[in-house]
């Protein structure tokens, strides 16, 4: 087949992922002396080569899977590192290799010419809109690093490899995000994006701690082969034994809390990964990093925040798609948490002016969309809209980003240039601009038959249409018993295509709102004056002009922008308009997606169930969508055009509190501030103060005390004085003379406990003599004989001995001890139960050791 | 193709990172571009140790000799430089400096000689020599996959260490070029002894020059500090001390004769109560120096008062000992304790080492302090490799005590930095930095990634496999998971604490007038970082060249840890007497030393052998 790249070792993978690399290593380090035009050289050249190399593996990945079934080309670099699988009893374990190995197939053929693609026109958007910077060959190697990163997340061939990816894009967000790091605002906006994005990736690694434990493997291969082990149940409930202080409750709620719950290892892993899934491509509740990204460069959030690294979680779910099928409740909770997002943020878009909020809040709504349709199992028609979504929103934000280019020319705070009421009427001074954001909004709000009405209708489709089973008999079969697993509920398709209906009337009001801020009504930026020059003096002066808000500013009509940015904008918008056609089902029959994805999720097909005769659903279940898009958009052309605003402003007026509310973003940033960041805030307070207090204190301080005072008080007897120390000679002498003067009637016993021989020995002392004698006996004379031997018969029997003394100095001291044999212990022992019939008739049992064994 | 062209072409590769290496720097400085060249085309030629060479026909071609006294040089190198040291005049600062650099380099050279051995099952480059033989004391030292990379971190990062810290020193240069040597000497002793009473030798020794660097050339409670850290671990080394006396005289009840040697000490089979107390006297010594929790605030106040050098060697050297001793005396001599009491101390390291550190980490305001937090949370993470016990967790925390050694001596030579240039290492006195200082920011931003474990750096591979190998292990049972898990969640700690430092002291507005006009890093500290920045891709990106020479005795590791946890199960609970186990056999018992009748026979059948009849 492939002469140049054999399928096992397709090299040119390596250089796809490599000149990236090479471009961010070259224009981050020697960046500063080539100059601008050689960086632009560099970043330029680098996507495009990658670009290009992209587009012919795509062809050879076509040419291929022609000939077999699923086509997946392989480049192996060398072993990373080499894990242990789980042991048995005696620690004979199996390695597990995680190879740095790429593979590209259908769906990452896919996604690499998205990226290199969207990239490529990003970047040259971007030689214009960065050009003034100071950190211009910065911002290359950053957006060339995050390509490589990106390109190694799609293409990597393990799960560890894809994490290097996504990690990577991780940091290449918080670096361009905080890319103006000067403003504090921004910094911190990075830092949050990397921190819920941590959170993300923290599910990403149990899930590999889980699949290492349940599969033993953690490349797609293996995993897949693996994944019917995945069936089965894993007790999740209580951890250990029982819950700590359950039995302190009434007994019905401890048994409630200590019942044992169990789930199918497959939805552990599949909520984990979900989680950071969630994380990556901001779904609830991780998705508040979000808007704050678009801290960054307008190019960055069309690449980065819209285009690609956010569309990395659909991009997981749908490579892990035979595992999360695997799990009915995995599935559902994504299709659920993916429609409420959609819902969630399109209503904190309805009421925000500043254009690059809309549009971050509509992508995490657009994301939604996509989980809803992974979630019901709609894997290509969920990559579909990535690929539609990919096209229009980064045409979207690229439009806006050349509208705020042009604000810039007299507004230059951040904040006013991207707040759509100092904008209107922006269609006559850039009607590129213009015509390609109407092509993308007409995508976006579902136009009929622009790509996003396909993409969007079939998510919607889907989701009244199928839902997924659970694999075998549906049930876990745990230790305690069969158990039920979790059954796609009945009502379920129905809310997930009504939350998806509304969500779409919602995007088309906002998404309506947005144009006709922006492009329609008059100018309210400044007043325009016809050959406005710039003032001349000290340009620092004008840099201030901004404080001054209520001053009344004047400049020049507003200008298109150069042909770097408008290229970028057409091709996105014809995109936009056209790449619908690769899969528009429901009215053309049209399933070249679909066909060219078949091998990938062929796997996963199997645990999806379609209702009946499902393709008669097609053109009914179309009308709701062009109905809300008709609604939502005409109620936005009615109130913003037709009547001016007016009604939107009654109607915040009316209810103001709920207008704040959601203007405020429902306040969800606040609501994290006092709980879980408030919550771990203390407990570091605590920690820290617990570690400096009671750590420290006891450790270190406390010991230092005791020694110290324990010094102090010998130190108190050491005072120097002669007769102090004779004083203490003399108490010494005193204590030992008393100790010699008293007699001490002290034995020792020496013990026999299998003959039952005992030697009891008294202690010698000055001038000692002795008398022993047993309870019962008279006492005789004393004596010098200082030991007693006594036998005792039986065992467990007690005999008592007492012990006088008398010493030189005639006084007498006397003890008794009491010597017992011990019972042999017969546990562990052989026994024999002899059993007999006594005089009275009873039967008697009588235990004895086996012969032979120890007595 | 003619020989030298030949030749050549080999050496093009490394030839162009020399190129690349002298390209890159920006300033004129000859020295540093050919130090940076150099780092580079070391990098390379480990990078190429990866792939098997070129097979030059001789496959049967004599695998390269041990030569027995290479660690003998290795450890003693520096003892002999610290005495040459001693009679080299003082007033001649420059020459002492170089005597230093070129004792320890010379040290470097002589340590990499180790990897040219495959690091087989079995001990290498064992050398035995009696030191006292009425108690069976003798000079005994090897190496194996394990010690073999802390020998080399040693030998890698005291160089550097002192390196960096010639730059701010000001003063009694001969007493503490001194206590480098010492130190590095003692350290090294340390990791190779195989007598127990050796090592307690240099154990004890490495307190001094250590506790002199943080007295004499410390912060403004330095005497505070010094004697903090000097009880602290005193204190456990004297428990450890009653032990291995204990241990030796329990040889001596069951084997008639004395001995110190740990192959002769693991044979013992001790009584439960036993066998319990010496592992906690044992592990009690090796936790305070790891340190774990509760015994760890003695390292914020050292690393705070230590210089910068003294800093980097204390984080990544002198803790690793305690994960060393750990590993290799803990788990080697008391397996069946050890094994028992995983789950357990387990919980401790995650709980109170990898989440408590981070957290107070977290809420610290001097640099140091966050550092020293973050070590506390990174040895957390070691120490809970060691007690999973699964091949992966060890290999991962041995990669671990390597990986932190070098990302946080980076990061305390670059705090270094900072304090030589404002001399305070208050994060409220810093902010907007980047700005002025763009390359300190970016190496400080590097190797904060590499502390918070980014995949492609070296911290994430150690975590990584450690965390892997939490879940799969057998000693911590279905605790495993959870811990795994909470130890999974250590790394969201672990970037809000870093990125929260990054953010204050580079971004935002230069509010601090002080800051402004700082000057960039110098020559001298990027050439003592790169060696470093460039091992942490080195390692993130090819592990393999660490953990390939350390799987197979890791690997007899576990075995011995499962056997000898077996073996102490079958111990009844009454037994109170010592007594000895079966001989194990193997490479492992090579140097087990004999008792004075076996001697004797051997004596009298060499003699016979002279004589010219047979045994």
């Amino acid at each position: 087949m492939n002469p140049i790249f054999p399928a096992g070792d397709f090299t040119l993978l390596a250089i796809i992922i490599a000149l990236p690399l090479v471009g961010a290593f070259v224009n981050g380090v020697f960046g500063k002396r080539l100059g601008k035009e050689a960086v632009t050289l560099m970043a330029l050249s680098s996507v495009g080569a990658s670009f290009l190399a992209s587009v012919y593996t795509f062809f050879a990945l076509r040419a291929a899977q022609t000939a077999e079934q699923a086509a997946r080309f392989h480049w192996h670099g060398w072993e990373w590192m080499r894990l242990s699988s789980r042991t048995d009893a005696m620690g004979a374990g199996s390695n597990v290799p995680i190879e740095l190995a790429f593979s590209v197939d259908a769906l990452s053929g896919t996604m690499i010419l998205v990226i290199t693609g969207v990239g490529l026109l990003i970047h040259l958007y971007s030689t214009q809109y960065m050009r003034q910077d100071e950190g211009y060959h910065r911002f290359f190697a950053y957006l060339n690093l995050f390509v490589f990163s990106m390109l190694v997340l799609v293409l990597g061939d393990s799960l560890p490899v894809l994490f290097v990816g996504w990690e990577g894009v991780g940091v290449c967000s918080y670096l361009l995000i905080g890319f103006w790091f000067h403003e504090d605002a921004n910094a911190a906006a990075g830092k949050k994006a990397f921190i819920a994005n941590r959170i993300g990736d923290f599910g990403l690694l149990v899930a590999m701690g889980l699949l290492v434990y349940y599969c033993g493997a953690l490349d797609w291969k293996g995993i897949e082969a693996a994944s019917s082990s995945l069936a089965q149940p894993v007790k999740y409930w209580p951890i250990g034994t029982h819950v700590p202080l359950a039995a302190a409750l009434p007994e019905s709620a401890a048994n409630w809390l200590n019942a044992p719950r169990y789930a199918s290892a497959a939805t552990l892993v599949s909520l984990a990964l979900f989680l950071g899934a969630a994380g990556k491509s901001a779904q609830l509740p991780l998705y508040v990093w979000l808007p704050d990204a678009m801290a960054g460069p307008t190019p960055v959030s069309a690449l980065i925040h819209a285009a690609t690294m956010v569309t990395a979680g659909i991009y997981l779910c749908a490579r892990l798609a035979g595992v999360f099928v695997l799990s009915p409740a995995a599935m559902f909770t994504v299709a659920l948490i993916g429609a409420a997002t959609a819902l969630f943020a399109a209503t904190i878009a309805l009421v925000q002016n500043d254009i690059k909020k809309v549009l971050a809040y509509s992508t995490v709504s657009q994301l939604g969309y996509m989980f809803l349709g992974v979630g019901v199992g709609a894997f290509s028609a969920g990559f579909f809209h990535v690929l539609t979504h990919a096209f229009f929103k980064a045409c979207l934000f690229l439009g806006a980003g050349s509208v705020i280019y042009a604000m810039h020319a007299r507004i230059h705070d951040t904040e006013r240039s991207q707040d759509m009421r100092h904008m209107g009427g922006m269609r006559a001074f850039m009607p590129i601009t213009f015509a390609t954001f109407v092509a993308a909004w007409g995508a976006i709000v579902g136009f009929p038959l622009l790509s996003g009405f396909f993409s969007k209708d079939e998510i919607l489709f889907k989701a009244y249409t199928s839902s997924v089973v659970a694999p075998g008999d549906g049930k876990l079969h745990t230790a305690r018993g069969v158990i039920d697993a979790f059954v796609w509920p009945s009502w379920g398709p129905t809310v997930l295509y009504g939350m998806g209906v509304v969500a779409a009337a919602l995007t088309a009001f906002y998404m309506t709102r947005l144009v006709i801020g922006i492009f329609f009504g008059s100018f309210k930026g400044w007043t325009v004056v016809p050959h406005w020059k710039e003032p001349e003096g000290d340009p620092h002066a004008h840099e201030h002009a901004h404080h001054a808000v209520e001053e009344a500013l004047e400049g020049p009509a507003p200008k298109e922008s150069p042909w770097q940015m408008t290229l970028p904008l057409v091709v996105l918008g014809l995109l936009s308009v056209f790449a619908g056609a690769l899969n528009a089902h429901a009215l053309f029959h049209s399933h070249v997606l679909d066909t060219w994805l078949e091998p990938v999720f062929a796997h996963a097909q199997s645990g999806i169930k379609l209702v009946e005769n499902e393709e008669a659903l097609a053109i009914p279940l179309l009308i709701p969508s062009v109905v809300v898009f008709l609604l939502g958009a005409g109620v936005a052309y009615w109130m913003y055009l037709m009547a001016g605003g007016e009604p939107a402003r009654k109607l915040a007026s009316a209810a103001p509190r709920l207008y704040q509310l959601l203007y405020d973003k429902w306040r969800v940033d606040e609501l994290y501030e006092e709980t879980i960041i408030g919550a771990v805030d203390s407990l570091a307070d605590f920690a820290a103060a617990f570690d400096r207090i009671v750590v420290d204190g006891v450790l270190a301080r406390l010991t230092a005390l005791l020694v110290r005072a324990s010094g102090g008080l010998l130190r108190l007897l050491q005072t120097g004085r002669v007769h102090v120390y004779a004083l203490s000679m003399v108490v010494g002498l005193g204590g030992l003379g008393w100790f010699f003067v008293a007699p001490h009637a002290t034995a020792s016993l020496e013990r026999n406990d299998g003959a039952g021989a005992y030697v009891l020995t008294a202690a010698p002392g000055l001038g000692y003599q002795y008398r022993w004698y047993a309870e019962g006996e008279q006492p005789q004379d004393f004596g010098q004989q200082h030991t007693y031997e006594l036998t005792i018969d039986k065992a467990g029997d007690t005999r008592k001995v007492k012990l006088e003394v008398k010493n030189a100095f005639g006084r007498v001291d006397a003890k008794e001890y009491v010597v017992n044999r011990a019972k042999p212990d017969l546990s562990g022992l052989p026994l024999t139960i002899d059993v007999g019939q006594g005089a009275d008739g009873q039967l008697r049992g009588d235990v004895r050791p086996q012969p032979g064994a120890p007595q | 193709m003619s020989p030298a062209a030949k030749v050549l072409l080999d050496l093009l590769p490394y030839l162009a990172a020399l190129g690349v290496g002298v390209i890159v720097p920006k300033r004129k400085s000859l020295f540093e571009r050919a130090a940076v060249g150099i780092v580079a085309m070391l990098a390379l030629v480990l990078v190429r140790g990866l792939w098997p060479a070129t097979p030059s026909g001789g496959a049967e071609e004599a695998m390269p000799r041990e030569w027995p006294h290479l660690l003998n040089v290795v450890v003693f190198l520096p003892i002999v430089g610290a005495l040459t040291i001693l009679f080299t005049p003082r007033q001649s600062p420059a020459l002492l400096k170089r005597l230093t650099l070129g004792f320890l380099a010379l040290d470097l050279g002589a340590s990499l000689l180790l990897l040219r051995v495959p690091m087989t099952k079995g001990w290498h480059f064992q050398y035995i020599v009696d030191w006292l033989p009425s108690l069976g004391i003798r000079y005994h030292v090897a190496v194996d996959g394990i010690s073999l990379w802390l020998i080399v971190l040693t030998t890698f990062t005291t160089p550097i260490a002192a390196y960096a810290s010639f730059g701010s020193l000001k003063g009694r240069v001969k007493d503490l070029c001194f206590a480098y040597l010492l130190l590095q000497g003692a350290m090294l002793g340390a990791f190779v002894a195989l007598d127990l009473f050796l090592f307690y030798v240099f154990w004890e020794l490495m307190l001094v020059p250590m506790m002199v660097l943080i007295g004499v050339w410390g912060g403004v409670e330095k005497i505070k500090a010094a004697y903090k850290f000097f009880i602290y671990t005193m204190a456990g080394s004297v428990l450890m001390l009653a032990a291995i006396l204990y241990l030796a005289w329990a040889h001596h009840q069951a084997a008639g004769y004395w001995s110190f040697d740990y192959l002769a000490l693991s044979r013992l089979s001790l009584p439960r109560v036993a066998a319990w107390l010496c592992f906690l006297a044992f592990s009690l010594s090796f936790f305070i120096k790891v340190p774990m929790f509760p015994f760890h605030t003695w390292l914020p106040d050292a690393h705070v008062q230590a210089p910068t050098g003294g800093s980097v060697i204390l984080a990544a050297i002198l803790l690793k000992c305690g994960a060393y001793g750990y590993l290799r005396f803990c788990m080697g001599l008391f397996p069946g304790p050890a094994w028992a009491a995983g789950a357990n101390l387990a919980g401790i390291a995650v709980g109170g080492g990898i989440l408590y550190g981070a957290l107070c980490a977290w809420k610290q305001d001097d640099i140091k302090r966050i550092v020293a937090y973050s070590s506390v949370a990174h040895l957390g993470f070691v120490m809970l490799g060691l007690f999973a016990a699964s091949q992966a967790g060890i290999e991962g925390a041995v990669l671990q005590m390597v990986n932190h050694g070098i990302a946080t001596g980076a990061l305390f030579i670059l705090v270094g930095v900072i304090y030589d240039r404002r001399h305070t290492r208050l994060i409220r006195e810093m902010g907007g930095l980047a700005k002025v200082m763009p390359v300190y920011a970016a190496l400080f931003v590097i190797v904060t990634f590499a502390s918070i474990g980014v995949p492609g750096t070296n911290g994430f591979v150690g975590e990584f496999m450690i965390i892997m190998g939490t879940f799969v292990s057998v000693p911590l049972g279905s605790n495993g998971t959870m811990q795994g898990v909470l130890a999974a969640a250590g790394v969201i700690l672990a970037a809000i604490y870093m990125l929260s430092m990054v953010r204050k002291m580079f971004f935002g507005p230069l509010s601090n007038p002080k800051n402004r006009g700082l000057p960039d890093v110098n020559s001298r500290e990027i050439v003592a970082l790169s060696p470093l920045i460039v091992l942490i891709f080195v390692i993130g990106l090819f592990p393999g060249l660490f953990t390939s020479r350390m799987t197979e005795t890791v690997g007899s590791v576990v075995e011995r840890y499962v056997d000898g946890r077996k073996a102490f199960q079958e111990v009844a609970p009454e037994v109170t007497q010592p007594g000895l186990r079966e001989r194990r056999g193997g490479p492992l018992e090579r140097g087990y030393p004999l008792s004075p009748s076996e001697r004797q026979a051997r004596e009298q059948g060499a003699q016979a052998l002279n004589e010219g009849e047979a045994p």
